[in-house]
């Protein structure tokens, strides 16, 4: 039998039930538009929180007191005998492609200016911070690059801070207390918006020295090193871990590479898709089995068909792909209507709520069509292996 | 037509054609045995982390120093601030009617060592002996911190599990001297083995006292102040008392962020029990899939026994018998698919109890009536257009075309 008289035959028994192939094609489309929709979702939410996370920069390596390898905050940030402190991020400094650090201490406290008065977080930086933390200024300067240890009481404000303190006046200059210690504002922070819940515009920025006699800590609870992009991020590591090794002479800090930190969360939430394209792909199976029932009554309402066929002389095999390409052909329609459909949802979804985060994820669009495809074909097969081993003459004595 | 004729004749014709009935019950199956079982799965895990919190004690209110006023800002976890939060301050929340007891509570990583050599740097929680009892703490051997003057800094300690373990390798710790950054303490009692716990692990753990602590980390403010209240309706009375008394300490200044663990437990609990019904949603897709199958097997049916439907008609039935008749059948078809879904649901469910008994499955009872309610509503809904076809064919049409 020739290709295209294959085709004719199938489209033919496609065509000729147009009410139960729509049906069995809606079945299938359902399922697949269900893995693209929940796919999409997480393929935004993953795009999302990553964006969030790199707007810090991703040539970021973070190192924290206390031997730890777990995410969340460790003991050691809140006090430790082994301090991580300021003059380890000077040495940190001569690390060879090191280009800037931030040893940081956060803490919360009463900020006063005049009567007005906001308890809020504060937090000690270097004068690199802006760089690091990729923030940008939007009036006056960031604090000046006093060393650590005899910085002077200069702080600069996030702009909510500045907003609820002073309005429309300018802070430039002014005196405020924090925690009761005066410290002149030298310069106003644009706006950064929240980061996953936490607020870096409702935030108060001082030297690291101040903030640790503010709080009277003796440690820091982090340095930030941001090293040259060219540079690997794993070799710039080991220098930093064999810097603080022969200082502190036992490893009691952690160095975590911001390059880690994202691979592992982009795993986790890629886990999290798969999951949910799971859950959606139960829908495809039970399309699955849709298409095998409805093969299975074709093969059985044509089977004098089938008996004329091996009468004039088609070989079993021949039977067998027919029926084959036919549940085949619903599945891909099935999968291309479930596609297009889901495409058109998520455009809505985007015009109506573009805040949402979806986008698609491609590999698993493409992944859903050839699904759609295979579980044709495999659904299929039961009923094409039946209509297959006929006996020509019980079929059409079977009329 | 009576009843009884609707359902022999319905079940009839699905025994008729029982490998496409079967096909069909199958899809419904897969659809509401994929409900309970998924529905199971985020009860288990709800269970799981609200029986976690419950172990670390009820009626529990936490006091961290600092106070945002961020609106809907997270609240300053790590405690730094300019005023010190003190153990006095912590003993002067007693004074309260609504509050029972209180354990003040230092963090802090510091090594542990012991004479042999080895050594391990583990989470060092400052404390007095209330922890205990506030957060369900058990010991496997000897005594837990002495009672008496929390500013007295006594030379004791109690090891998590895997601590002693580590250090002691199954000899007996209580009684040893272990070194903790360049103090000495003698272990006076050693922690039964809590398991996977949220939050802090007391199982890789040292215990000393508060006092000691505060003198280990060179540091007077305390981490956190574990209040637990005298029941579960003083809790809004303690913690507006936590605030006034800490704020007549703290010369007017109201400096502290209390969190009720209840609180934190019914956000979660609503967090996962939406998990729950989102992932079950996403599962009951399937059942629509389900019910387009019936009707289109049903439409099918109903084109093949024209002949039977054209002698009904010719003898007398009345439209609304035909479509009782294939409503019926169509209804049917899902109650069987319901059915076997939920022995397969059950089936797997207690499954997975027997092969992992620490996770708490559980198929919500919700979740059952919802399952078979939505695969029976699809069998009715998809089975009106077929039925309403069956009805309206002409008999004198169905008979003559045979």
């Amino acid at each position: 039998m020739r290709v295209i008289d294959i085709a004719q035959l199938t489209l033919g028994a496609i065509t000729s039930h147009r009410l139960r192939s729509v049906l069995t094609v809606l079945g299938i489309a359902v399922g697949v538009a269900a893995v693209v929709l929940l796919t999409a979702l997480g393929e935004g939410v993953r795009q999302f929180v990553m964006g969030e996370f790199t707007q810090f920069g991703t040539n970021i390596i973070a190192v924290t007191p206390g031997k730890t390898s777990t995410f969340g905050v460790s003991g050691a940030t809140i006090s430790s005998v082994r301090h991580l402190t300021t003059d380890d991020a000077v040495a940190l400094l001569r690390v060879n492609s090191v280009q800037a650090v931030v040893p940081v201490v956060q803490g919360n406290a009463r900020v006063e200016f005049g009567k007005k008065h906001r308890r809020t977080t504060i937090i000690g930086v270097g004068a690199d911070m802006p760089a690091v933390w990729q923030m940008d200024i939007a009036a006056g300067s960031f604090l000046p690059n006093d060393p650590f240890e005899s910085s002077r009481s200069f702080a600069v404000l996030g702009s909510r801070m500045r907003s609820e303190l002073f309005g429309s006046k300018n802070p430039l200059g002014a005196r405020i207390q924090i925690g009761g210690d005066r410290f002149r504002v030298v310069g106003v922070m644009e706006s950064k918006g929240q980061m996953l819940g936490f607020d870096l515009d409702d935030t108060v920025f001082v030297p690291t020295g101040k903030a640790t006699e503010l709080f009277n800590r003796e440690g820091v609870m982090e340095i930030d090193v941001i090293y040259r992009e060219d540079e690997s991020a794993d070799s710039v590591a080991r220098a930093l871990h064999r810097v603080l090794l022969a200082r502190h002479g036992q490893e009691d800090f952690t160095i975590k590479t911001q390059e880690k930190m994202l691979s592992v969360l982009d795993s986790v939430l890629q886990l999290l898709t798969l999951g949910v394209a799971a859950i959606g792909g139960i829908s495809l199976i039970v399309g699955a089995v849709g298409i095998t029932t409805i093969m299975t009554i074709a093969v059985a309402e044509r089977t004098s068909e089938i008996g004329l066929f091996r009468a004039i002389g088609a070989p079993r095999a021949q039977i067998g792909i027919l029926f084959l390409v036919e549940s085949a052909l619903l599945g891909a329609c099935g999968g291309l209507v479930g596609t297009g459909g889901a495409i058109a949802l998520v455009q809505a979804l985007k015009w109506f709520a573009p805040a949402f985060p979806v986008a698609f994820a491609w590999t698993y669009v493409l992944g859903a069509l050839v699904m759609a495809s295979a579980i044709g074909l495999v659904a299929g097969l039961v009923p094409a292996l039946k209509a297959a081993k006929m006996n020509p003459v019980d079929a059409l004595r079977a009329e | 037509m009576r009843y009884r004729d609707v359902l022999s004749l319905s079940l009839g014709a699905l025994a008729s054609n029982w490998q496409r009935t079967g096909l069909i019950a199958l899809a419904t199956t897969i659809g509401v045995s994929s409900v309970l079982l998924l529905t199971a799965l985020g009860e288990g895990a709800n269970r799981y982390v609200l029986g976690q919190f419950e172990s670390l004690g009820t009626n529990l209110l936490i006091v961290l120093p600092g106070r945002s006023e961020t609106v809907g800002g997270p609240p300053p976890l790590l405690g730094e601030t300019p005023r010190d939060l003190t153990v006095d301050d912590a003993y002067a929340l007693v004074a309260h009617s609504s509050i029972t007891r209180v354990a003040p509570v230092i963090v802090g990583t510091a090594p542990v060592s012991i004479a042999a050599g080895l050594e391990r740097e583990v989470t060092i929680l400052g404390t007095t002996k209330e922890l205990l009892g506030i957060q369900r703490l058990e010991l496997e051997k000897g005594v837990f911190l002495p009672a008496g003057d929390p500013r007295r800094a006594a030379s004791v300690c109690v090891l998590g599990f895997e601590l002693a373990a580590e250090l002691f390798a199954g000899n007996v710790a209580v009684g040893k001297w272990v070194r903790v950054g360049n103090r000495r303490f003698r272990v006076v009692g050693t922690l039964a083995n809590s398991g996977v716990t949220v939050g802090v692990d007391f199982n890789d753990i040292a215990i000393i006292p508060v006092a000691s602590a505060a003198a280990l980390f060179n540091r007077e403010s305390l981490f956190r102040i574990l209040v637990e209240a005298a029941s579960e309706n003083d809790l809004a009375q303690g913690e507006s008392a936590i605030h006034r008394l800490i704020a007549a300490r703290h010369e007017g200044e109201d400096d502290v962020t209390v969190i009720a663990q209840d609180a934190v437990v019914a956000t979660l609990d609503r967090v996962l029990t939406t998990l729950t019904i989102g992932v079950g949603t996403i599962a009951a897709i399937s059942l629509a899939v389900a019910g387009v199958l019936i009707m289109n097997v049903m439409l099918v049916s109903v084109t093949q026994r024209r002949a039977e439907i054209g002698l009904m008609k010719a003898l007398g039935a009345r439209l609304s018998d035909i479509r009782r008749l294939f409503l019926v059948e169509a209804l049917l078809l899902a109650l069987i698919g319901a059915i076997a879904g939920l022995a397969v649901g059950i089936a797997g469910s207690s499954a997975v109890a027997t092969i992992y008994p620490e996770f708490p499955i559980a198929i919500p009872r919700w979740s059952f009536v919802v399952a078979v309610t939505v695969a029976m509503i699809c069998g009715i809904v998809f089975g009106v257009l077929p039925a309403r076809r069956a009805a309206a064919l002409d008999p004198i049409d169905a008979l003559s075309k045979h």
